[in-house]
């Protein structure tokens, strides 16, 4: 399994980055069960390093944290977690790019997918689902859907999204000009310490083909 | 007990002391830190001074040790504006104090200190807040808290000859604490009293100077003009004097005993209307859109504050928090560049108060030719839209980013009073500059015509917070002037014009705002705990920036 790519950044790397984590499927049949344990509990996340959110030009996000609920499931794809709050920046921390603060209110439920499972390594992998969130930049407003793909690492508690090019897509841009349009494909990518509400106890994901 | 001058000999630092615990220990380290730690050959004097304090925790009344240190002049020109730099503000709070705060559940504190600073010069006084900001500490599990704040203070001038001294009065220390998990606890009101100074959501520890605290809290002296004992430097000497229309009470022969009596009267300057605090919003004119001028969905609007150094007066005149509405461009593709990105965005703006594109009147108070006190009421009006390029550029190799962006504005100086020495003179309605304020243009092909430019630049690198100046968020703006000749000032046949060009016109004059971040009308952002608030209810900026100098 490979580790998070953190410090790419960018659209025009993020394609390569999509090759990586597009190869290397697990060679053993995809898991149907997902063990969530604990199984139901909320959850809750806060980012580990800065966030990096890109739609053309990089903006960068200090605080970031996110909160739901997460449920052991079955199937491929499997929703293990759904998302209730998504927040990214906080009042004395906003998110900051050169065109100016940048506002995100996500519009929730987003969903935690898993795709495959690494028994060797402990990791999950898959994707956020159901992204959607309303951006604005001063009078420059743009929604953004789609979903971005992560691993979810058992033995840490880190759920490293790392989304390529193409996984998300702009709508109703508006006084955004040659910036942000219908053909810019933001990328989102940061990592997040997930923890079981109210402790300090690291949630983890096991799946299976029983 | 005063902080000598840069001549005496060089004492030994003392910064390195072990942390007093008990009181008598405590007055002995104030009366070594009083002595100035280090005598600069270009006539500086850092000073540490270690005072007693004693503040209000909810456990009761706890003493806390305060350390100062600052930079001061050895000494300054009478009317000369100097600013103590280096300041830092370091507070221990005790033991007991820190189990106040783990007890509401904070692992960590972020602290703002506000110190109270007393000027005085001999029977004068005025008073400063020397602010400073605190890195982020966990707290301890056991021993004092230790808090170091440190931060940009406000410029102080003395009026006339004689010791300036600095005196540190209340402290108070703003906290915000933060759980684990860097969140910030909202049991942080608990701690204490919030009082209408404090940052939105955090309480505040008052702390006053403890009644034993040797020299009632003083930091240091600065001795100011002739005749103070002054040990380096050669005595000031009167500036050139008789320009007509000035006032002659100061004339040689005595002038010097009769000014030194006159100005002894005269409080220190201290050259912020609050110093390094951002004025309350009840004293900041309006800043939204109305019927005159409705918003469309790119309006924004900012204020904008600062400082603009008059250089033939050797001091600065403060333009405070002023409302400018702005159209927001839309961003285009600039030239093609085989290793950038390049967007242009070209944005308008214009100054509203009262319905008229100035900035409020404002007040600056210099001493003319060194010696007469000259107090104008001036504002800046606008004869054309200022102009706003921005250009941003993203490097293709490391993906950094640049927004550079210069503000052309099209601005006459217009004097509405003028006070000399004391007695206003009537500058009639029409006295203004010439032509706008003037600064060299990177781009004269362009943009030809009067104009003051001021430069800005943001930065982002990749994976790092942006800093710098961005239209949309603000930060500072700085450039050159020249002031243009006056015309239309006096009435009755007097004519001040020579006197105000004399005494005022010319280049080399430093511009320095600070411009607040925009409220964008049609996509308003309040603050909430997960915003940083950009738009008050009522649709006005939410930022009051604080001038810098």
């Amino acid at each position: 399994m490979k580790k998070s790519i953190r410090r790419s950044a960018l659209v025009v790397c993020a394609a390569a980055s999509a090759l990586g984590l597009a190869a290397a499927p697990s060679s053993a049949a995809p898991s149907t069960v997902w063990t969530v344990s604990p199984s139901p509990a909320a959850f809750q996340a806060t980012n580990v390093g800065n966030i990096v959110l890109t739609a053309t030009i990089p903006m960068t996000c200090t605080t970031s944290n996110a909160a739901g609920t997460m449920a052991s499931t079955t199937g491929n794809p499997g929703d293990v977690a759904d998302i209730t709050t998504m927040n990214f920046g906080a009042s004395g921390s906003p998110c900051t790019s050169v065109l100016g603060n940048v506002t995100t209110t996500s519009v929730t439920p987003w969903d935690v997918v898993a795709v495959d499972y690494d028994a060797a390594t402990g990791v999950t992998k898959g994707y956020v689902g159901n992204v959607k969130a309303n951006v604005t930049a001063g009078a420059c407003k743009f929604t953004v859907t789609g979903k971005a793909s992560g691993t979810y690492t058992n033995s840490t508690g880190v759920l490293a999204i790392n989304s390529t090019a193409g996984e998300l897509a702009v709508s109703n841009p508006v006084n955004c000009g040659a910036i942000v349009t219908t053909a810019t494909k933001p990328t989102f990518k940061g990592n997040y310490a997930v923890k079981v509400a109210g402790s300090s106890v690291i949630p983890t994901i096991v799946g299976s083909n029983p | 007990m005063t902080a000598k001058p840069a001549a005496a000999p060089r004492p030994p630092r003392t910064r390195a002391r072990a942390r007093a615990r008990s009181a008598s220990i405590a007055a002995f380290v104030v009366l070594a830190a009083l002595v100035p730690t280090t005598a600069s050959a270009s006539g500086t004097q850092e000073v540490e001074a270690e005072l007693p304090y004693v503040c209000a925790l909810p456990s009761g009344q706890l003493p806390a040790t305060v350390r100062v240190a600052a930079e001061f002049p050895a000494r300054a020109e009478a009317g000369e504006a100097f600013t103590p730099s280096g300041v830092t503000t370091t507070v221990e709070l005790p033991e007991e104090a820190v189990a106040d705060l783990a007890g509401h559940g904070a692992a960590g504190v972020r602290a703002a200190t506000r110190l109270e600073v007393g000027v005085a010069q001999n029977a004068a006084t005025a008073r400063a807040t020397w602010r400073g900001d605190a890195e982020p500490v966990e707290l301890p599990e056991s021993g004092p808290l230790t808090l170091v704040a440190r931060g940009d203070v406000p410029s102080v001038a003395g009026r006339g000859d004689g010791d300036l001294t600095f005196s540190a009065g209340s402290l108070a220390i703003d906290l915000v604490l933060e759980a684990a998990d860097g969140t910030a606890t909202d049991a942080a009101t608990a701690t204490a009293t919030p009082d209408s100074g404090t940052r939105p959501g955090s309480p505040a520890v008052d702390c006053t100077l403890a009644e034993d605290a040797p020299g009632q809290g003083l930091l240091a002296t600065v001795p100011v003009g002739t005749g103070t004992g002054a040990p380096s430097g050669s005595p000031s000497s009167p500036g050139p004097a008789g320009t007509s229309g000035a006032p002659d009470e100061g004339q040689p022969d005595g002038r010097g005993d009769r000014q030194r009596e006159r100005q002894s009267e005269r409080s220190p300057e201290v050259l912020e209307n609050t110093p390094g605090t951002a004025p309350d919003r009840d004293d900041v004119p309006p800043c939204r859109y109305d019927e005159q001028h409705p918003p469309t969905d790119v309006s924004l609007n900012a204020y904008v504050t600062g400082y603009a150094n008059v250089k033939k007066m050797k001091g600065a005149a403060y333009l405070p928090p002023s409302c400018v509405l702005i159209e927001q461009g839309v961003p285009v593709p600039g030239p093609p560049d085989p290793d950038y990105l390049i967007f242009d965005t070209v944005s308008y703006a214009n100054f509203h108060y009262q319905e008229r594109r100035q900035t409020p009147p404002f007040e600056a108070t210099f001493l003319s030719f060194d010696f007469t006190p000259v107090k104008a009421t001036m504002v800046l009006e606008q004869t054309d839209t200022m102009r706003i390029d921005s250009r941003m550029k993203m490097s293709m190799t490391d993906f950094s980013t640049t927004t550079d962006t210069y503000v052309r504005a099209p601005l006459v100086l217009h004097v509405l009073d003028l006070e000399v020495n004391g007695t206003p003179l009537d500058v009639g309605s029409e006295c203004r500059t010439e032509t706008s304020l003037m600064s060299e243009d990177p781009d004269p092909a362009n943009f030809p015509g009067d104009h003051l430019v001021l430069y800005g630049r943001g930065e982002l690198l990749i994976g790092q917070p942006a800093t710098g100046y961005l239209l949309l968020s603000g930060g500072v703006l700085s450039g050159e002037a020249t002031i243009p000749a006056f015309t239309g000032c006096g009435t009755d046949g007097e004519d001040l014009d020579r006197l105000l060009t004399a005494s005022v016109s010319g280049p080399g004059n430093l511009v320095k705002q600070v411009q607040g971040q925009t409220c964008a009308i049609a996509a308003p952002v309040f603050p909430s705990p997960t915003n940083e608030g950009q738009c008050t209810e009522d649709l006005q900026p939410y930022e009051i920036p604080v001038a810098e100098h």
